[in-house]
């Protein structure tokens, strides 16, 4: 076996990649498993998520000032018109509904295959 | 022929394979950086019902009878379904087509800032119940039984759990997190200690893609590179070079998530573990697993580092389902559905379970 695996270094390479794999995720994982590490990052993390808002308000502030729509006004307006979407959506459903009710109320059969076929038997142990 | 002349022959054999495959990467390597992103999700299928970050597909079957019960597959929430359907012969789709199933998908799209308040309620008191009405309406048929993937199969067993009486004839789950207190390194990253959520979703509005992804990256740092390696020494191999650019392609595409959902994930299940506990409530409603009657099986994945084994195997202790069944399969979070021990294994499993119950 071991003569096999000398004289093949493609299987030496393959193992050495997957070696240094596992061995650089277990040491990682261990890294990360520190209170240090979670604090650390939630840290950063908290910090980016501060200067963000803080940029954002400074922008609304701004364009306010220029008498143009902020991204939140922006946003309001796509969800009046999400909410008119649905509206009509709605609509068009009780339309359809209607309709099918005045054709005489009968469903139509769903077209596709007859829903007919039987369990198999079970696989021989 | 001498021992000697044998070794001889073999190593100029893999001299020669070795040359061969030296000037094959260097051929093809230059097509693989020059190449698309790799077409997936070609199985055939009908978008039948959207509505905003909802998609609800109906696969086409070419079979003469299909089972009389419909199956709704449920894609986690983080990812693009075609995981189920990545390529021809690598699909679970085409497999369970091919068996006489009636398959619909609901899968997920990037969410707006309009969606940003969308939550558990939604997802399991108005979506899955709305595609449910909608598959019931295209074939006809009032029962129907669901297959959830991952965090698919979360929202499917609150589903379960808060519609006993329901058109569900049988649930099936696929590595499914219960016991959220066990899923190691994401249980401890979101410490609530140290992770403030609630000023995550109050000024991002939208969970980036980019940084659900990171997550998922930084449980295997060394996945990627140790993956892109393997790729460049596999190069003159066609089939595992095309695998790669699908599987790459589906880990590089993950979805936004709702603030609110994602809150309701930390907060409910990730530091309350409610779900376990069966103290979760939905829109008012009880979904304590123990709610769960039908018939139910769960594949969990043996080296799963994304659901760990102690996170997702409390499941079936804790429905009430007499029909109950576990199958535990070599393998990790994705391979567990498009990786080769899934084609042998739990495909047919997972198949021949559903065909008993389907008639």
């Amino acid at each position: 076996m071991s003569k096999d695996k000398a004289s093949n270094p493609t299987q030496v390479f393959e193992e050495w990649v997957t070696n240094w794999e596992r061995a650089v995720n277990s040491f990682s994982n261990k890294l990360m498993e520190t209170d240090d590490f979670s604090k650390a990052v939630n840290s950063v993390q908290n910090t980016q998520l501060q200067m963000q808002k803080v940029f954002a308000e400074m922008m609304a502030k701004q364009l306010a000032n220029l008498n143009m729509p902020s991204r939140s006004d922006m946003l309001d307006v796509v969800e009046a018109m999400h909410a008119l979407e649905n509206r009509f959506e709605k609509m068009e459903m009780q339309l359809k509904k209607i309709s099918g009710a005045m054709d005489g109320g009968a469903k139509t059969k769903p077209k596709g295959p007859a829903r007919t076929k039987k369990a198999p038997p079970e696989p021989k142990k | 022929m001498s021992t000697e002349q044998t070794e001889r022959q073999s190593i100029k054999g893999q001299v020669d394979r070795m040359i061969n495959r030296t000037v094959q990467r260097s051929v093809k390597g230059l097509e693989f950086i020059r190449s698309r992103k790799e077409p997936v999700g070609l199985t055939p299928k009908d978008l039948i019902y959207e509505k905003g970050t909802l998609r609800l597909y109906h696969y086409h079957s070419n079979a003469e009878e299909v089972y009389r019960i419909p199956l709704i597959i449920v894609m986690a929430t983080t990812n693009k379904s075609y995981l189920f359907d990545l390529l021809p012969g690598q699909s679970m789709v085409e497999f369970l087509l091919n068996k006489g199933f009636d398959v619909y998908m609901i899968d997920w799209n990037d969410p707006t800032q309009q969606e940003r308040h969308l939550g558990f309620a939604d997802y399991t008191q108005d979506f899955i119940p709305s595609c449910i009405e909608k598959v019931q309406e295209n074939c006809g048929e009032e029962q129907v039984s669901i297959l959830g993937y991952c965090m698919g199969g979360v929202l499917s067993t609150i589903y379960a759990a808060t519609h006993p009486d329901g058109p569900l004839a049988n649930l099936a789950c696929l590595t499914t997190p219960v016991n959220w207190h066990e899923m190691g390194l994401f249980r401890h990253w979101n410490d609530e200690r140290y992770f403030d959520v609630d000023k995550l979703v109050d000024t991002v509005g939208i969970i980036p893609g980019d940084f659900i992804a990171s997550g998922f990256e930084m449980l295997r740092p060394a996945q990627k590179l140790a993956s892109r390696i393997r790729v460049w020494d596999n190069m003159w191999n066609d089939e595992y070079v095309q695998s790669y650019r699908a599987f790459d392609r589906w880990g590089s595409e993950t979805v936004p998530l709702a603030g609110e959902y994602f809150r309701e994930t930390t907060k409910e299940l990730m530091w309350k573990n409610k779900l376990h506990r069966g103290e979760m409530e939905v829109a008012g409603k009880s979904a304590n697993l123990a709610n769960i009657t039908i018939p139910i099986m769960h594949t969990i994945a043996e080296h799963d580092h994304i659901v760990p084994v102690a996170a997702s195997r409390p499941l079936l202790e804790l429905v009430s389902s007499e029909d109950k069944e576990e199958l535990v399969l070599k393998g990790g979070h994705v391979s567990l559905i498009a990786g080769p021990n899934a084609v042998k294994r739990m495909w047919p499993h997972v198949s021949h379970w559903l065909a008993k119950r389907s008639v």
